[in-house]
């Protein structure tokens, strides 16, 4: 079902939390909210699932304003970033809670549980109790829990927040596979923006409280809306270059580019990503540096250059190379940038420049 | 400058006092906790060992006494044991059964109670204005004057009582801004048990009698109840802080209601802490002694009277009270067992992860 925000608000006493969150997840897609540590993730979507009290605005869930209703007539289930599993009740009990609840006789109460153990590859651990699963298994109960329920919307905190990256990878595809399968709108709140990126047919990036860009992963690489979207997505982060921008001119240290437009914003910042720029000879490219270290990473080189910058504390830049790529620490060479890949924005507001 | 690390001592005092490794006692304190620890077993065992020889003797062995031991100071006699359980043993049975039921009851009534009050401190917010709490003070203090002084039927005072009460909360006291807290609340309730009882035991004693419940197991189980409480929430609400809020709000979203998530998530976990209360509470209405004495005589009269009354008639009676007394100890020491089980920790582990 589609969910709607509408300015939503939250303050915790004096401390504004949200600010005016507005949006629309549509039936059936996969909302990823992305954001820093802190800036209201969490909030927002106990907000949604009725165990925190909004301050202002409203939430709809299909067309029913849900906002002043009691949690559990909201038909949303809640994955905790805590799991919080029942640990006195065995892994088939867990599951079969909201069953029990909703006076489903318990004969097919149990076949519905076998068949979304089943699912979750849990089949095995039915009478076990949670002290007794592994991490990844734990996940999956709480997983199965939200499922067994068939909600209009599913809202999960960090699931895989604390499992090890390798077990990460394979939940994070098993999410995907079976929020594909059940058509079931869902928003997982994370802070890495790999889970974000690989999940989300959107994603929604807070900061602060505040929504900074609503898009597809893609468009939100491609194209950030601002400078926090720009250096919080990409890992390695998008290189950022402090200068002016005056007479559609880019004025950096030791380099000036021109741009086709003629714009004059003042203090401005460029950005590229790691892997749209080059480390040519001396000479040739955008920038001049010097080789500061690099790193080989498996399948490329992070090479990182430090500018030739006279008047600001040294500056440096990640470029992404081949696997092959070698250099000298120290030595003088450039950095080439292809124009189109090239952001501007405003220093002090953080927007982006159009050019 | 470096800091270097401590030179190992060396010596006599080291070799008795320095443990080898960490997680074990050193030899010379080894020797003297456990010297310190077998002295208490003494000093607690030995009225026990006391009680259960005294049992068993004669009135001449106590009053030519001490004898220790059994079978080599004195011939043991079952005199005691036969005449309470056997000729007398419907007077010595009565108060057995009455201890039982009035303990018992008003246990499970107050930890049950309390034990939702003290969930309902630890999860709900309350903020109760400061000047309402004073306005309801206002209107019992109205009922007081207009029944006692004014001679108003009882009914009609309180109705306006109620009133006054509901009038000043919704005007008056909606001006001030003072409010009180979960904690103050909790405050309130631990602060009623630190007066000593006797304070309310004769407005008690007085309240009984007007209503004509003096000296029956109702009377008994409500007030033991009723003390009891205070202990019950103070204790619990820790138990239930301990306890994620998570589980509860995940119960929440899973469909339960409020009462469901208490008795279905809530309570099976706080398993120890009720057990632990329960036990104490159990036992402060087992031996209740001061108010017992106040509300009951013959029909209600628990243990705790009996005993003493084995002074009053002829002299003490050092062996009856014996007697009396490892009957009393008898179902606490199972109960107490029955119940450590429980008092275990570890039930939460799995409940959330990291
Ligand atoms: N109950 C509360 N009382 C006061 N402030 C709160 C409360 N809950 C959260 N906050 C504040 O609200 C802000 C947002 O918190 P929230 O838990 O939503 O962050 P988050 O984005 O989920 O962060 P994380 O990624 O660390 O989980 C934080 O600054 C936090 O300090
Ligand atoms: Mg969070």
């Amino acid at each position: 079902m589609q969910v709607t925000l509408d300015k939503l608000s939250k303050s915790f006493g004096p401390v504004q939390v949200l600010h005016d969150l507005s949006m629309v997840v549509e039936e059936g897609e996969f909302l990823v909210l992305l954001g820093p540590s802190g800036c209201g993730k969490t909030t927002a979507l106990r907000m949604i699932a009725g165990l925190e009290e909004v301050t202002s605005g409203r939430v709809h869930i299909g067309d029913r304003d849900v906002t002043d209703i009691l949690p559990k007539y909201r038909d949303a289930a809640m994955v905790f970033q805590s799991y919080a599993l029942y640990p006195h009740k065995t892994v088939a009990e867990n599951i079969g809670y909201p069953l029990k609840l909703r006076k489903v006789p318990p004969p097919e109460r149990d076949k519905t549980v076998r068949e979304v153990a089943a699912q979750v590859q849990l089949e095995d651990y039915l009478t076990r109790y949670p002290r007794e699963l592994s991490g990844g298994q734990r996940q999956r109960v709480a997983l199965a829990r939200a499922i067994i329920r068939r909600p209009a919307v599913f809202l999960m905190d960090e699931p895989l927040s604390n499992l090890d990256a390798k077990l990460r990878v394979h939940m994070r595809a098993e999410l995907k596979h079976m929020q594909n399968t059940l058509g079931t709108t869902t928003i997982y709140v994370t802070h890495d923006q790999v889970e974000a990126m690989t999940l989300a047919h959107r994603v929604a990036i807070l900061n602060h409280g505040r929504l900074m860009q609503f898009d597809q992963p893609k468009t939100i690489y491609r194209d950030p809306a601002n400078l926090f979207v720009a250096s919080f997505i990409g890992s390695p982060p998008m290189n950022m270059v402090d200068g002016n921008l005056s007479n559609g001119e880019f004025t950096g240290p030791g380099f000036a580019h021109t741009l086709g437009k003629d714009l004059s914003v003042g203090p401005a910042v460029i950005g590229f990503r790691p892997e749209d720029c080059s480390v040519v000879a001396a000479g040739n490219g955008l920038i001049p540096a010097e080789i500061y270290s690099n790193e080989l990473i498996g399948d490329h080189t992070l090479v990182t250059c430090e500018l030739h910058d006279s008047s600001a504390a040294p500056h440096t830049v990640t470029v992404k190379m081949d696997k092959d790529f070698e250099a000298e620490m120290g030595a003088q060479i450039a950095i080439a940038i292809d124009p189109a890949h090239l952001y501007f924005f405003e220093r002090e507001s953080g927007n982006r420049v159009r050019v | 400058m470096t800091a270097a690390a401590p030179n190992q001592p060396k010596g006599l005092y080291a070799k008795l006092f320095e443990p080898k490794r960490l997680g074990i006692m050193a030899p010379g304190t080894s020797v003297l906790v456990y010297a310190g620890l077998l002295f208490w077993t003494i000093v607690v065992l030995f009225p026990l060992y006391w009680l259960l020889v005294t049992s068993f003797k004669l009135p001449i062995d106590v009053n030519e006494g001490p004898r220790y031991l059994p079978f080599v100071d004195y011939e043991p006699s079952l005199h005691a044991w036969d005449y309470l359980l056997v000729e007398v043993g419907g007077d010595t049975f009565r108060p057995y059964v009455n201890s039982v039921i009035i303990a018992a009851i008003s246990t499970i009534l107050a930890v049950l109670a309390g034990s939702m009050a003290a969930y309902a401190l630890a999860r709900i917010t309350y903020k109760p204005r400061f000047a309402s709490i004073l306005s309801f003070v206002v209107g019992i203090i109205a009922v007081i004057v207009l029944t006692v002084v004014a001679g108003v039927p009882w009914w009609l005072s309180l109705i306006v009582g109620l009133a006054i009460f509901a009038l000043l909360a919704r005007t008056v006291a909606r001006r001030f801004r003072a409010r009180l807290g979960n904690g103050d609340i909790l405050f309130w309730m631990i602060s009623q048990r630190i007066l000593p009882p006797v304070i309310v035991a004769v407005p008690v004693y007085v309240m009984f009698q007007r209503i004509g419940l003096l000296d029956t197991h109702i009377a008994m189980i409500i007030t033991y109840a009723t003390v009891n409480l205070p202990i019950v929430v103070w204790l619990m609400h820790d138990f239930f802080l301990s306890i994620p809020r998570d589980l509860d709000e995940s119960a929440e979203m899973d469909g339960a209601t409020k009462f469901q998530i208490f008795f279905d998530i809530v309570l099976p976990l706080a398993k120890p802490g009720i057990a632990a209360t329960s036990l104490l509470v159990l036992v402060l209405a087992w031996n209740e002694y001061l108010l017992a004495l106040f509300l009951s005589s013959v029909d209600a009269q628990t243990m705790p009277l009996l005993v003493a009354a084995q002074n009053a008639t002829r002299g003490p009676q050092w062996w009856s009270m014996s007697v009396l007394i490892l009957l009393m100890i008898i179902p606490v020491v199972l109960i107490a067992l029955a119940l450590q089980r429980f008092i275990a920790k570890g039930l939460l582990v799995g409940a959330v992860k990291g």
